[in-house]
């Protein structure tokens, strides 16, 4: 035997060993307060039906007794008296100084007239249980007095399990040969029998499988490379591994439980697994018509719309803009420039509920300047063009800037003897524009299309802000649209949810479309 | 060396410092202004009066309010006691969130209030608050541009033609929100809901909605207007009345002569215009530490001489009778929201009425701007809210 073969398999038992010890402790727990909570209903329900009966509870108990039929308050229906029947007598619940037992004794015995027989943990917290069963006279209710005491964390068992797995391990490297990954794989199964016992046979078979795959490993040298790779890059997963954390908690972790909220209903606090249904009801249309905005693809066309236009817009006049400050004729260059990326330093909510009052009907900026030229005043909100005109006057204020940014950086790289060259030539503007400025323009302007085509179909404030979807719903895009599925139909995030899964994929598919078309570009960068 | 142990002591200390007192009984609320002050006041006499046993306020962003108590009781961080309207009773007894109280409250404390008052608390046959203050829409008028108020909605749309000829529209509030267009609705025999079941396109609400069309085609009313564009137009005197609620003189300049008084009848029915009553109570988490504590803090915070200092102070319009003696009986404006009070419909408790809000909202935008009849539009609404109450995998 060689000792690197007995440190190789305790390593391995050691670090697959701890995170399957976890695993199984955490199953034990949760036995363990299943049990305590079932023998707390038990109790409860024993002594509810020795109080019925009219012995002595057989367990301890903060209250008991049988309490009696609800009286009316004349003036208000929701107020009632009740009495309970104890061993010394009857007692009056309730009032503004009544005990706190008394309370649960009270409140069992309505939730008896509303549901029958019952028994359960209360939902105080306090791991006590209650139960009521009928009587002649009214419900005997019967409170236990405490939480049952939970079982200790077996920790010899698992000291003992620790102590087979590493003999076991330890045994088989000894061995060699074969027995080496023999020996790992039956030590680290040795989990599978409190897996079993404490979660079921599904689990313990779950456990030995992780275990024979644990053995395979070892022995085919799969952990060694690992081991080997983890110290190689020592240092740089050290630096990786807060960031690493930090994606897992706040992004992995969100979009995991978005992406499976997709596939519950949620109806006043309870959640239900519908399977693909809520996808089904959207992408069917649900019954309603085309033109209706409770129908994805109505909706899903005025998202695509909504983005075309605009980025159109956005690369159009940021492009011409950046051409404009180009000339050599134009003075104050500088001063122009941050006057043109005014609108882009301001924050977009900002933005949007400025012009939003600039669009007001009676008494907004644009009505009055259309009513100076002795125009008609235009109720914007009120006909889907005139809602859908205003949202993109407002994005288009809010995007040229970035487009024309990203246009003056690809410019100031044409070099200028270039285009000298070029007029020398005998070049017109247009050719001039076409083959020389176009062609270093595309290379950067590519991604940023792609960006704000993704800004834009995402563009929640100032679709929110400008027209909040009016008229009846019809200019909202796909991510208000989820909004109004979580907050404003009775809180069905299940909807919610799967419509931003679909949200996502529509992008993920753009952005490789985007990618593909853009890479050709890259790679004729000049 | 040193300078690490007085970090880990300041470190140390903080923490103390932070661990929540376990003794006290927490109370959240959105109040600002004189309405927290009031509170605080209260709370303080509270405490000199009761040093084992104090009450904690926390004051919250009014924003987000009702999302952040429905997030962290169930998690057991949130408080023993709230102030919240009536509106999300629905929601939360059906979570399990809310403790009823009725099991504390015997027929004399019952009638500290008034009975309407108290039952905009009840819900499924249980009381889940006692109520702290009430507030409905009024009608809001600038004397100097009107000298007598309508009584009735036929005088109000008369008063167009000379008001509009000096440029002032009669009267201003959001005419596509259904809070504000209830007073019609119900004027006009209607209501949003019966029970869980929404009842949107029925006759009357066809008729309320026709009328609001009219008092904007009319120009009675300008359009596209919401909350803060009513209380300008009211202030600048481009709107001779305001229909809103108490909040609302706070936000009326000194200097602007008004009064406030009672919603006109619809003339087509001959009955009052009836809004909303809200009712704001201290309502007590189903998670409160120490229970008992929490009701005698509801039951002190609740009585006639805290109501009064309440009234007094904040211009809350409380629901006590019997706060309202000295400064509190002779307050011209809470008079007027009492005399509405005899007029108010209770504010839907139930779930399904969260649904109803956007659809009827956009509905009535489409009614008052003339893009679809009140019938239709209606129509359009019950069939959304219909959509939005199915779960989905059926039912």
């Amino acid at each position: 035997m060689s000792r690197v073969d007995l440190r190789r398999a305790l390593r391995d038992v050691a670090v697959i060993g701890a995170l399957l010890s976890v695993g199984v402790l955490a199953v034990f727990v949760r036995a363990r307060n299943l049990d305590a909570t079932a023998a707390s209903v038990r109790h409860a329900r024993a002594a509810a039906i020795a109080v019925a009966a009219g012995d002595a509870p057989v367990v301890a108990t903060a209250a008991a007794g049988v309490v009696g039929p609800p009286r009316q308050s004349p003036r208000h229906d929701f107020l009632r008296r009740r009495t309970v029947m104890t061993a010394t007598g009857p007692r009056p619940l309730g009032g503004p100084t009544a005990p706190a037992v008394d309370k649960l004794l009270y409140d069992a015995a309505g939730r008896f007239d509303r549901d029958g027989a019952f028994a359960g943990l209360l939902s105080d917290g306090t791991g006590r249980a209650v139960a009521a069963v009928a009587t002649p006279r009214g419900p005997a209710i019967a409170i236990t007095a405490a939480a049952e005491p939970r079982a200790p964390l077996p920790w010899l068992a698992v000291l003992g399990l620790i102590g087979v797995t590493l003999v076991v391990a330890g045994a088989g490297a000894s061995l060699g040969g074969r027995a080496r990954g023999v020996g790992v794989g039956l030590g680290l199964a040795a989990w599978a029998l409190p897996a079993t016992a404490w979660g079921g046979w599904p689990l313990g078979l779950a456990v030995a499988a992780v275990a024979a795959a644990a053995g395979w490993a070892h022995a085919v040298g799969a952990t060694d490379r690992v081991g080997a790779s983890v110290r190689a890059h020592r240092v740089a997963l050290s630096f990786l591994g807060p960031a690493g954390v930090a994606m897992i908690v706040l992004v992995v972790v969100p979009f995991a439980v978005g992406l499976a909220l997709g596939f519950y209903d949620h109806h006043h606090g309870t959640w239900t697994f519908v399977g693909l249904d809520n996808f089904r009801r959207i992408l069917s249309g649900d019954g309603h018509g085309l033109s209706d905005p409770l129908n994805f693809w109505f909706i899903l066309g005025v998202t695509l719309a909504w983005t075309f236009v605009n980025v159109v817009l956005h690369v159009g006049i940021g492009t011409l803009l950046a051409l404009a400050l180009r000339q050599r004729w134009l003075k104050a260059k500088g001063l122009w420039r941050v006057l043109l990326i005014v609108p882009w330093a301001v924050p977009n909510y900002i933005t949007a509920l400025i012009w939003k009052g600039m669009f007001a009907g009676e008494y907004g900026a644009v009505n009055s300047i259309l009513a100076g030229l002795g125009l008609d005043r235009v109720s914007w909100f009120s006909s889907w063009a005139t809602a859908f005109s205003a949202n993109v006057t407002t994005n288009t204020w809010l995007g040229f800037p970035f487009m024309m940014v990203v246009a003056l950086g690809a410019l100031e790289s044409i070099p200028r003897e270039l285009e000298e060259a070029a007029e020398v030539d005998g070049a017109t503007a247009w050719q001039r524009f076409r083959e020389i400025t176009l062609p270093h323009l595309r290379p950067a302007l590519g991604p940023a299309i792609v960006l704000g085509s993704i800004w834009t179909f995402n563009m929640f404030n100032v679709i929110e802000l400008v027209s909040g979807g009016k008229p009846g719903g019809s200019t909202d895009i796909l991510v208000t649209d989820a909004y109004r599925w979580a907050f404003e139909r009775g809180e069905q995030y299940g909807m919610a949810a799967a419509l931003g899964t679909l949200i996502f994929l529509l992008l993920l598919g753009w952005t490789l479309i985007g990618r593909a078309l853009t890479r050709g570009d890259e790679e004729a960068r000049p | 060396m040193s300078r690490a142990v007085a970090g880990v002591a300041a470190l140390v200390a903080l923490v103390g410092g932070c661990r929540r007192d376990d003794a006290a009984v927490t109370l959240w609320h959105a109040y600002t202004k004189d309405e927290r002050a009031a509170l605080e006041a209260q709370a303080e006499a509270w405490n000199q009066d009761h040093p084992e046993q104090r009450v904690e306020l926390v004051a919250m962003p009014y924003d987000g309010f009702g999302d952040k108590l429905t997030s962290a009781i169930p998690n057991g961080n949130g408080p023993d006691l709230f102030i919240y309207s009536q509106d999300r009773l629905g929601d939360w007894t059906a979570a399990g969130l809310l403790e009823p109280i009725e099991f504390w409250i015997d027929d004399a404390t019952a009638g500290r209030f008034t009975a309407e008052a108290l039952a905009g608390l009840a819900y499924h046959g249980s009381l889940w608050g006692l109520p702290v203050a009430v507030k409905s829409l009024a009608l809001f008028v600038r004397t100097d541009l009107v000298s007598t108020p309508p009584t009735t909605t036929d005088a109000l749309v008369a008063m167009a033609p000379t008001l509009r000829a000096r440029g002032v529209y009669p009267l201003a509030y959001p005419v596509d929100d259904l809070y504000a267009h209830a007073p019609w609705l119900h004027g006009f025999g209607g209501a949003a809901m019966d029970g869980d079941t929404p009842t949107i396109a029925t006759a009357p609400a066809v008729a309320a909605a026709a009328f609001a069309r009219e008092l904007v085609a009319r120009e009675v009313v300008p359009r596209d207007v919401d909350g803060a564009l009513t209380a300008t137009l009211f202030a600048e005197g481009k709107a001779a009345m305001a229909m809103s609620g108490p909040w609302f003189v706070a936000d009326i300049p000194a200097g602007v002569p008004y009064v406030i008084t009672t919603l006109p009848v619809v003339s087509a029915t001959g009955r009052p215009a009836a809004p909303y009553l809200g009712a704001e109570g201290i309502l007590m988490s189903a998670r409160a530490g120490d229970k008992d504590a929490a009701i005698a803090v509801a039951l002190a915070f609740t009585t006639d001489a805290a109501a009064r200092r309440r009234a007094e102070r904040a211009h809350q319009v409380v629901p006590n009778p019997g706060a309202y003696v000295g400064d509190a009986g002779r307050d011209a404006n809470l008079a007027a929201f009492r005399r509405q009070l005899d007029d108010t419909v209770a504010m839907p408790v139930s779930p399904a009425m969260r649904a109803v809000w956007t659809p009827y909202k956009n509905a009535l935008g489409q009614i008052v701007t003339g893009a679809a009849t009140p019938a239709a539009a209606l129509e359009r609404a019950a069939r959304d809210i219909a959509t939005y109450a199915r779960t989905a995998g059926g039912s």
